[in-house]
């Protein structure tokens, strides 16, 4: 039964390590199992380094219990050990899939003696977080990693079980424990040390049952949320002679992406901007098919799509208003936030509108001269019009509304002029390219992607968008290229992402005079 | 000090005989009261706080055996009280977590070990070093030689921490000295049992008062009479802690077969030790080990006969030691030199100069050790076989994993009140450039790490300020100085306010007034209000500093970010010289959610109207740039995968742990970052009205949306 004493062995203690976040309830859970260890007569020791926050600090709890009971010991006294051995822990609990991979790394869990038990739900890492793209960990590492390091594993989504039975994930992870029959104490003794704690008894007994049944097999596996859809889905969009011509013209590989992007634009600003998408994207699948990238799925035209998508339908004040006062948006704001239909909910947007999203909607003559004199100002980012509107009351709604209403306008914004000559700047780079490079023209498309956000970010994308593509594409396109100048061309782009200061692309590629130590130089000059 | 620690104080109340089941710190508080002591007196800090939180709570049971305590303004505060214990057979206690805490206290610790104690002084000291350390690596011995106090360092065995806190007693009476206990944090948290004792009152309390104070020159310390102390260190206090070292048998000595060779180890390590001896087959789970072990439970003073015996029939010994420098193994390989002694000593030279001695380490110092010493009986070929194939497991986990598992550092919790500063101070050098801060310690330390990597030092407890007085005229712009209300009862109103006013710094502080040491636990502090006999006090920062004379004094809701910047702003620029102090002030979170949690239950379910706050993000408007979380970082702040098919940048995400602080919103006001946010505010328990205003506002809305 126990895992750490095969039969002949010499006796030794049961070692359990729980790797828990701070505020998951690790202690708690380990006083349950020193507890029930208790109750049947088995030596326990517990020892702990709970984490130093709430929720962001890794904890680990080490429990050893001694297979046999203090009365048949004859009195002799085990020595336990307050530290976890690599290489010797029986059962390895993680309450989450990062903490899972921790363990595996630090040597906790072996393929001679360790039941791994761990929730394959994610809670991210600072790191990951604040990526200013996509930083997160492939926890498929893990996932694969776990049968050849893990004598059982045992990997499960345990914090969606928890959810579902409305128990929390350490009351569940004991009914993993007790269901996988590891330790010396009978699943008897752990459930009833939920009832001797005396808190939460109703809730938490439901998760151990959830959790014992699941590890034996005896329940199906809870479903996993359904993906939430887009507000525009429910709309009636006349798109149906677009995704015709999607269907005869375009390869399948792309239809996907191709629909996506129809019905998303027809709902930005009507059909015939939808066809601009579609028309745009037949020279690009045209270079596409020269190219002979029909082996490759034609990414070009995929990749493209997808972005050229992305930014037809920039975000200007407009598509925010549309966007957060329809229906779905709404009934999205209920759920999220857990409120019961009998519930009013109040709900105030914090909309800040400075000059450059003002000039965004005036005509382009009026909006460049705005912008200048706001340059000339220095005002470009400190005039901002505040806006808190409580979007649940008739007249903050009705703003919201009537600004989403000004979508006919868009089109002959300032900005719109401006958004529809650069990506005919960029359409026009990358396709000329793919009959060249493949893979240069595969990373212009990719460029797009720094072209993101609001304000600030907005402003600090484009830059470095155009920065790169003054730098690296003009030239090219200019009949300059270098060997491995796509590499060249994705370093820059990933730089750009690194950090919002620019340190990491300016280290790239060094604009004159922002030079490292020129700061220094200059002031010691001034003095 | 907001929980409730009853179960614990039930605790301290067994008597002769019962059986005590807990925590090792809590069986040192219990031991405390087994030995009579007529006072107890610290400083909060990890692993000991806990004593301290139990002792308030039980002031009923220390009020009933008249023995005083007394939550102390810092530790130099908790070893001055130790002074009782100098003129006056009175046991005493103090504890605090080392060695941040003996540095504070040395002053005192000093002066009270030159003195010498009539009254059987301890002090308990929570070692912090290694993993889950959140200080600077020091070892505490060094202290313990310098001003000659006896150093404890128990076998982590729950019976005998309570028989050496015990004894610990004893032997600060027969020697005249204040003893240390250091317990690892790990110890700290051991889940263990012992047989209880009853209570002892003291000889001396508030119950049983003294009539004649003792006036005595030779126990004050002022040349000559230093002098004397100086000798009577050597020529008593020493030989007698020594005999009384051996005469109790405070050290263990445990037999094994392997005769020639040996363990010296500290006794905090025997644990560890045995563990790994185990794993490499030379010792079963009991404690019989085939080399022999010398157990120093007392690591300072050294007992030279119990040395010489151990050694005399060893070919080689091990030294397990943790930390640097290697005090014990020069110590002892001094004496064995004075004995003429040859045996081998082997420590740092198998086993790391520093770090803690975790278990794979002591694994392969222990293997190294036997397979270089090549105890008679025993064949070595193999013993490396254990710790092979942990490195090979690791080796491996590494290989599959590819990429290292990113690392959690600590931070701010969900909601806490200090976040919104630095984020404010982050905004602020967007506007006027990269600033020198001077951090100090506390939860606010965690500025330094990401996401808002702020402060460019950290010298110590309440010394934010006092830290900058240097940087300060040597930078173009003014430093930001950071201070918790902690830290600045602590010292920082002495060291750092009253020293910059009577300076003149031009300098900007900022007090961090949540209302406790909340690192610590949430200890009350003296402008927390209220003591922890909930008397209050009356006390409060902003009298403080006018008192000392600050001029330019701001008090900002630390969750106003765009106020904040705006102050901090002010604060930067003005023509005004001399100090300016901004107190940023705002609830411990935590002590607040355990506070309003249980009050928002019973409002519910009395059918009351509540306003539960949420922030969120709207999937569709967000684009995934995580600006909001470079500024925040807050816990329920967090990201999800993209739902929209084109994007595949995750977007930002509040999840079900959020409290409503409101910082989402502010700051992306206050930044300028994107619409994204939302605050909802959802009514519980709707009153008639209520649902009357909602029926008519969600039709009329309805209408307008139609279908979509």
């Amino acid at each position: 039964m126990t895992a750490g004493n095969s039969a002949g062995g010499p006796l030794r203690p049961v070692t359990l390590l729980i790797a828990a976040l701070g505020g998951e309830g690790g202690g708690v859970l380990t006083d349950w199992i020193v507890r029930a260890a208790m109750a049947e007569g088995f030596p326990v020791q517990s020892t702990s380094i709970p984490g130093v926050a709430q929720r962001t600090g890794a904890t680990t709890y080490y429990i050893e219990i001694l297979p046999v009971k203090t009365a048949d010991l004859a009195g002799r006294t085990p020595v336990l050990a307050l530290y976890p051995a690599p290489g010797n822990i029986d059962v390895m609990v993680a309450s989450e899939l990062l903490e899972a991979g921790r363990a595996m790394e630090l040597g906790f869990v072996s393929p001679e003696r360790t039941t791994l038990i761990a929730s394959t739900h994610r809670i991210y890492s600072i790191a990951e977080k604040s990526a200013m793209a996509d930083g997160i960990y492939d926890g498929a590492r893990v996932r694969k990693a776990a049968p050849e390091l893990a004598k059982r594993p045992v990997l499960f989504d345990f914090q969606a079980l928890a959810r579902n039975t409305g128990s929390v994930i350490n009351a569940v992870l004991l009914g993993a424990i007790a269901g996988l029959d590891q330790l010396p104490i009978s699943a008897a003794a752990l459930e009833q040390a939920i009832r001797d704690t005396g808190i939460a008894v109703e809730s938490n007994l439901a998760g151990f049952s959830a959790g014992a049944a699941c590890v034996r097999g005896e329940a199906a596996a809870p479903a996993a949320p359904a993906e939430p859809e887009r507000s525009w889905a429910r709309r009636r969009l006349s798109v149906k002679e677009l995704l015709g011509i999607v269907e005869s013209a375009f390869p399948p590989e792309a239809h996907a992406v191709l629909q996506e992007g129809i019905r998303r634009l027809a709902d930005y600003q009507g059909p015939r901007y939808a066809r601009l998408y579609l028309e745009r994207l037949g020279d690009v699948l045209a270079a596409d098919r020269e190219a002979g990238a029909a082996g490759s799925g034609f990414a070009l035209t995929r990749e493209t799509a997808r972005h050229l998508a992305l930014w037809m339908s920039y975000e200007d004040v407009i598509r925010v208003a549309e966007l957060k006062s329809r229906r779905a948006r709404f009934d999205r704001v209920r759920t999220e936030v857990a409120a019961k239909p009998d519930e009013p909910v109040q709900i105030t947007e914090f909309l800040k509108p400075g000059v450059e999203e003002v000039a965004a909607l005036l005509p382009p003559g009026l909006g460049r001269r705005l912008l200048a004199w706001a340059d000339r100002k220095g005002l470009r980012d400190r005039l901002h019009l505040p806006l808190r509107i409580r979007s649940d009351t008739v007249l903050g709604f009705l703003r919201l509304w009537l600004l989403a209403h000004m979508k006919w306008w868009r089109r002959f914004s300032h900005r719109f002029a401006e958004e529809q000559a650069l990506i005919e700047r960029w359409r026009a780079a990358l396709t000329a390219m793919a009959r060249e490079d493949y893979e240069l023209a595969l990373e212009i498309a990719a460029c797009a992607k720094l072209l993101k956000g609001y304000g600030e970010t907005h402003r600090r994308g484009r830059g470095n968008f155009l920065r790169i593509f003054e730098a690296r594409i003009a030239p090219a396109l200019a009949g300059a290229r270098e060997a491995g100048a796509a590499e060249t061309l994705r370093q820059a782009r990933e730089a750009a992402l690194a950090d919002p200061e620019g340190a990491a692309l300016n280290a790239l590629m060094p604009e004159p005079g922002t030079a490292s130590g020129a700061g220094v130089e200059a002031r010691a000059a001034a003095e | 000090m907001e929980r409730s620690f009853a179960q614990e104080v039930a605790k301290l109340q067994l008597g002769a005989g019962e059986d005590f089941h807990g925590e090792g710190i809590l069986a040192i508080t219990k031991a405390l009261l087994q030995s009579g002591v007529s006072y107890v007196g610290g400083y909060q800090g990890a692993p000991v706080s806990h004593l301290m939180d139990v002792m308030a709570d039980a002031r009923d049971v220390l009020d009933d055996m008249g023995i005083h305590f007394e939550a102390c303004a810092n530790e130099a505060a908790a070893a001055a009280m130790c002074a009782a214990s100098i003129n006056y057979p009175m046991r005493g206690a103090v504890v605090w977590k080392s060695t941040v805490g003996t540095n504070v206290a040395s002053d005192a610790l000093s002066n009270l070990a030159s003195a010498g104690v009539k009254g059987g002084t301890l002090v308990i000291l929570g070692e912090d070093y290694g993993e889950g350390a959140s200080i600077i690596q020091e070892r505490t011995h060094a202290f313990a030689m310098k001003s000659q106090m006896w150093l404890l360092d128990p076998r982590p065995h729950q019976p005998k921490i309570v028989e050496l806190v015990e004894k610990g007693f004893e032997l600060s009476e027969v020697s005249n000295t204040p003893v240390m206990v250091e317990f690892r944090i790990r110890a700290c948290h051991m889940h263990g049992n012992f047989a209880c004792k009853d209570n002892r009152r003291p000889l001396v309390s508030r119950k049983q008062v003294l009539e004649n104070p003792d006036f005595d020159y030779d126990r004050i310390c002022l040349p000559p009479a230093t002098y004397a102390q100086e000798k009577h260190k050597i020529e008593h206090r020493y030989p007698a802690a020594v005999a009384f070292i051996r005469e109790n048998g405070l050290n263990e000595v445990f037999d094994g077969g392997l005769k020639d060779v040996g363990i010296i180890l500290q006794g905090g390590l025997y644990n560890s030790v045995l563990r790994a001896l185990e794993q490499l087959g030379l010792a079963d789970s009991f404690g019989n080990a085939r080399i022999p072990i010398y157990v120093l439970n007392v690591t300072y003073p050294l007992v030279p006969d119990e040395l010489e015996a151990f050694c005399a029939d060893k070919r080689a010994v091990l030294v397990v030691e943790e930390g640097q420098p290697d005090y014990l193994e020069q110590a002892i390989n001094a004496v064995l030199r004075r004995a003429e002694i040859g045996t081998t000593v082997v420590g740092k030279d198998v086993l790391p100069m520093a770090g803690e001695y975790v278990a794979d380490v002591l694994l392969g110092g222990l293997a190294k050790f036997v397979e270089g010493s090549l105890p008679t009986g025993l064949d070595v070929a193999g013993i490396t076989a254990e710790p092979d194939r942990v490195a090979a497991l690791k080796a491996r986990a590494a290989e599959l994993l590819g990429v290292p598992i990113p690392k959690r550092p600590p931070g701010f919790c969900t909601g806490c009140p200090e976040r919104p500063v630095f984020s404010a101070i982050r905004l602020v050098e967007k506007e006027i450039g990269k600033v020198h801060i001077a951090a100090d310690i506390g939860c606010h330390t965690f500025s330094t790490l990401p996401p808002f990597n702020l402060g460019n030092s950290v010298l110590g407890y309440g010394l934010g300020l006092a830290s900058a007085a240097a940087v300060g005229p040597a930078m173009d712009k003014r430093v930001i100085s950071i201070m918790g209300d902690g830290g600045l009862w602590h010292n920082g109103l002495a060291s750092g306010v009253a020293g910059a006013v009577f300076n003149q710094t031009d300098s900007v502080l900022i007090i961090m007034n949540n209302g406790y040491t909340s690192a610590t636990g949430q200890q009350f502090i003296p402008s927390t209000g209220k003591n922890f006999r909930m008397e209050p006090t009356g006390m409060t920062i902003r009298r403080a500093l006018e008192g000392i004379g600050v001029k330019w004094l701001k008090t900002v809701t630390t969750y106003k970010v765009g106020e904040m910047v705006r102050t901090l702003k002010d604060a930067m620029t003005t023509e005004e010289p001399g100090l300016k102090v901004i107190i940023a002030e705002s609830e411990c979170q935590l002590a607040k959610q355990r506070r309003l949690k249980p009050w928002v239950r019973k409002q519910l379910k009395a059918g009351k109207r509540v306003v539960r706050t949420r922030f969120g993000v709207d999937d569709e408007v967000c684009t995934g740039d995580h600006s909001c979380i470079r500024l925040s970082g807050c816990p329920s702040l967090t990201i999800k995968p993209n739902p929209d098919p084109l994007r595949t940048d995750p977007i930002a995400h509040v999840d079900q742990s959020c409290v409503g602080c409101g910082l989402c919103g502010a700051v992306a006001d206050a930044a300028v970052l994107c619409p994204s946010f939302y605050k909802a505010e959802i009514v519980q328990n709707p009153t008639r009205f209520d649902l009357f205003l909602d029926g008519w506002r969600r039709r009329v809305i309805g209408a307008l949306q139609g279908a979509a």
